[in-house]
């Protein structure tokens, strides 16, 4: 405090002046007052000047500059003194330093303008509200804006904003009460805006006469902690959907804390769990404890993150199927504090599991035992594994068959339907096909089969492989076409036989009607060198008639079940005993034998009927032979497989097989003026042949000769 | 009654000719009568008479079962015989083969008028007779 004189000069001064101020102590008696505290602004000058014009007290809050350089807030008291007489003799002076508190409160401005935190009081005599510079910000105003009342309460936004401000408001006036609350406003340039808005009612005498407090905007906090809400919310629904526990391990103090998951994926009461590690291990089956502490000790020492499967035995008995996750946190310190994490049912997921192992096995079972043929093919056309049966239908062993594709055992004429109908799986226009096929067996023979193709897909839909069953059907077509080959010799020998009735009723007609033609022109005749001579043509027609039917017997004698009666023959024995036989013949006529077949050589064959069909090729060939040459015979016969081929060839006068070549081994068919000329021989010879499962052709050009190929079943051929 | 002035018989069975003949002859139905043991010699016969310019049969009676060329070929070459007027020959099948097989196969050629059944009797030849004549 100090005391100056009406020019500003000092009167007198308390010590601690020199102290607050920084001023050299000394006597500053009669000194003015600017030389004394340095560096007052100019303006204060002014102010002290008009002190003295005052009555009043005049305080004024300034800033100076020390000596030392440092900046300080002075709080000015300026009071006039008067003399005696009542004039103002001088000023009293106090100051008092306010650095700190001007300090204080420039650091809350700034606070309240990094936070945007406004203030707001409402005077409930005047019914005046004031806001300050922030709330108008936040309210997005002009700061020349006057509030009232009633504006005020209009920024609420309209519905459950507005009523609970004015429901808080109301409450405070009437009871006292304060509030803290986060509620939404409409800005003026109609934004909506979270705001907190804190108001105390002030009391005086026992009666609210005001209402102050804060006004923060915290939207950005607000939406974030909304958002956050969802979030938070959203992952509730999350874990319980998906049954996801989450419990933490408070590694501290050896408890765990469990959501309401945890204890329904356990099957514990809440009230019952004692929380301790010990009383989670004891849920967890005798056979996995082990294992699961041995992971938690691994994941605590840091070498390997905890993520496993085990599982818990229900209080029921039931035993659940859990996998887990959980993750180490630490406090700032790096200290270890709890793991926290997940545990959710796999239960379903591990019984399915087990059930797509089990029907894997038995596919893989039935896949390995089936007896029918079976392979995955890859897209590209190879085998992925292929089962025995495959194998023996074709012949391979599995390894070998492993090296090929199913292109390679194909045979060729089949091949494009087969890729076609795979490019119809590929494209996905089909799920599966099925065609009769070839395959090579590894020996080179055909094996027929009927493949099935099932295209499977992966998960996308693509086609991953193929399932292929190959059912092996060789005896099945083999047998379809021996049913086919005795089908035609039935038919043949049921057209024959039908054929062969027609030819015994017209020969025998023939005759009979001759027979009958020929009595009745007897009895009519009177002439008696015309009944002798009808006499005898009846004779011929009866001997004829008796021929006929001989000639029916032979041809009925051949039996077509002969094969037990089958005998393994030399042929060239059995040909030279023929020649034997017509020797005499074979001399009058000077015919030529040129016999050239192994000695060795054995077919299987009916004595009787070798005998015959070399007889009758034997006199066929001298009955036709060539008036202009001397006839000559050549036989030769060579084994080609299962069949011994005799060729039987003349130079005689040929048959003109244009217009014959159908009907020469036909019944009563004759190419020759000749006397003897029955057409029985050929027909019988054909007919011994096919009963002894052989074959008869011709070759034959006219006037050049005949060669008669015929085949017979080599000798130890096992019959069919 | 009417006669005509040639037939034929193509007929290798030298009774069944025999007894035709006999019959023809009793029915008076040609003036002349030519046999042919096959069908062979039947086309060479009428070839050559249409060589020489001389009227062909006009009734050929035919038989089925022969060596060398059987009826049915003769049906086959005979319409092929050049500058042969065909329409003029009526030809009846004469076999004693009931095989309905060979009806049905005769009645398939427009030049065969009919198919009689052996022994060929005086009566069939009457029939056939009155039937040229109404034609």
């Amino acid at each position: 405090m100090a005391m100056v004189d009406k020019e500003l000069n000092f009167i007198n001064y308390s010590s601690i002046w020199f102290e607050e101020l920084g001023i050299q102590k000394g006597d500053i008696r009669g000194k003015s007052f600017f030389e004394v505290v340095p560096n007052t602004p100019r303006i204060f000058k002014n102010i002290l000047k008009n002190c003295l014009k005052q009555t009043d007290v005049t305080k004024i809050e300034q800033q100076h500059t020390l000596p030392n350089g440092s900046s300080q807030w002075y709080k000015w008291r300026v009071k006039p003194c008067k003399d005696r007489e009542g004039n103002v003799a001088g000023l009293i002076i106090s100051s008092e330093n306010i650095t700190r508190l001007k300090r204080t409160k420039e650091l809350l401005e700034t606070t309240e303008n990094v936070a945007r935190i406004g203030g707001w009081e409402l005077d409930l005599l005047t019914n005046k509200i004031q806001w300050s510079d922030i709330t108008k910000e936040i309210h997005e105003v002009p700061l020349s804006y006057v509030p009232s009342i009633d504006t005020a309460m209009q920024f609420y936004k309209e519905g459950e904003h507005r009523e609970k401000i004015r429901k808080l408001i109301e409450n405070a006036i009437e009871k006292g009460e304060s509030w803290d609350t986060e509620l939404q406003i409409v800005t003026a340039s109609g934004k909506d805006l979270w705001v907190r808005a804190k108001g105390v009612p002030e009391l005086i005498n026992g009666k609210i006469v005001r209402l102050f407090g804060v006004f923060q905007d915290i939207d950005t906090i607000k939406r974030a902690e909304l958002e956050n809400e969802i979030i938070v919310e959203r992952l509730k629904i999350a874990t319980a959907a998906a049954n996801v526990g989450i419990w933490e391990y408070h590694l501290w103090d050896n408890t765990q804390s469990w959501d309401d998951r945890m204890y329904a994926l356990y099957g514990v009461k809440k009230e019952s769990f004692t929380k301790s590690f010990e009383a989670w291990l004891s849920c967890i089956h005798p056979d996995d404890k082990e294992k699961v502490l041995l992971e938690i000790d691994m994941a605590l020492r840091g070498e390997k993150e905890f993520k496993t499967k085990f599982r818990v035995v229900l209080p029921s008995g039931d035993i659940r199927h859990i996998k887990a996750i959980a993750t180490l946190q630490e406090d700032k310190a790096g200290n270890r504090i709890k793991m926290i994490g997940t545990n959710w049912d796999i239960t379903e997921l591990i019984n399915t599991q087990l059930k797509l192992d089990k029907s894997q096995e038995s596919l893989k079972g039935s896949f390995e035992s089936s007896a029918v043929g079976m392979s995955l093919v890859g897209v590209d056309g190879s085998w992925l594994d292929v089962n025995e049966s495959l194998c023996k239908s074709l012949g391979y062993t599995r390894e070998e068959m492993m090296q090929l594709t199913f292109q390679d055992i194909t045979h060729p004429d089949d091949l494009d339907e087969d890729l076609e109908y795979l490019q119809a799986l590929l494209d996905g226009k089909s799920d599966s096909y099925q065609l009769e096929k070839r395959y090579f067996h590894k020996k080179g023979h055909i094996v027929y089969i009927i493949l099935t193709v099932t295209a499977v897909k992966d998960i996308s839909g693509n086609v991953s492989h193929f399932i292929s069953q190959i059912l092996d059907i060789t005896s099945r077509i083999e047998a379809t076409k021996k049913s086919n080959e005795l089908l035609k010799v039935s038919k043949s020998q049921n057209e024959s036989l039908t054929n062969f009735a027609h030819i015994v009723s017209h020969n025998l007609r023939s005759h009979s009607s001759n027979l009958s033609m020929l009595i009745n022109y007897l009895m009519e005749e009177e002439d008696e060198e015309e009944r002798k001579e009808l006499e005898s043509m009846i004779l011929d027609a009866s001997e004829s008639l008796n021929e006929t039917v001989q000639h029916l017997n032979e041809v009925v004698s051949i039996k077509t079940d002969i094969q037990d009666q089958l005998q393994d023959l030399n042929l060239l024995e059995g040909i030279r005993s023929v020649v034997k036989n017509i020797s005499g013949l074979l001399k009058d006529r000077k015919v030529q034998c040129k016999i050239d077949i192994n000695e060795d050589e054995k077919i299987k064959a009916v004595p009787a009927y070798l005998d015959s069909i070399l007889l009758n090729l034997f006199t066929n060939s001298i009955k036709y032979c060539s008036p202009d040459k001397p006839p000559i015979i050549n036989i030769t016969a060579k084994k080609t497989g299962d069949m011994v081929t005799l060729e039987f060839t003349d130079n005689g006068l040929g048959i003109d097989l244009d217009r014959h070549g159908d009907k020469i081994f036909g019944m009563y068919k004759t190419f020759h003026k000749h006397k003897d000329a029955k057409g029985i021989g050929l027909f019988i010879t054909k007919n011994q042949i096919e009963a002894m499962n052989g074959k008869i052709q011709v070759r034959s050009k006219v006037n050049e000769g005949t060669t008669f190929i015929i085949s017979f079943l080599s000798a130890n051929t096992t019959i069919k | 009654m009417m006669t005509f002035n040639h037939s034929c018989i193509i007929d290798d069975d030298p009774i069944s000719v025999f007894g035709m003949k006999r019959s023809m002859k009793k029915v008076n139905f040609s003036k002349t009568i030519e046999v042919y043991h096959n069908g062979q010699e039947a086309i060479d016969g009428i070839t050559a008479m249409v060589a020489a310019g001389q009227k062909i049969p006009s009734v050929i009676f035919l038989d089925l079962n022969m060596p060398i060329m059987d009826g049915w070929e003769f049906l086959e070459n005979f319409t092929k015989i050049p500058n042969t007027n065909t329409d003029y020959v009526t030809i009846f099948i004469v076999s004693s083969s009931v095989n309905p097989r060979d009806i049905i196969r005769a009645k398939e050629y427009s030049i065969v008028n009919n198919y009689i059944l052996k022994p060929i009797q005086p009566k069939d030849l009457l029939k056939v007779l009155s039937e040229i004549k109404a034609q």
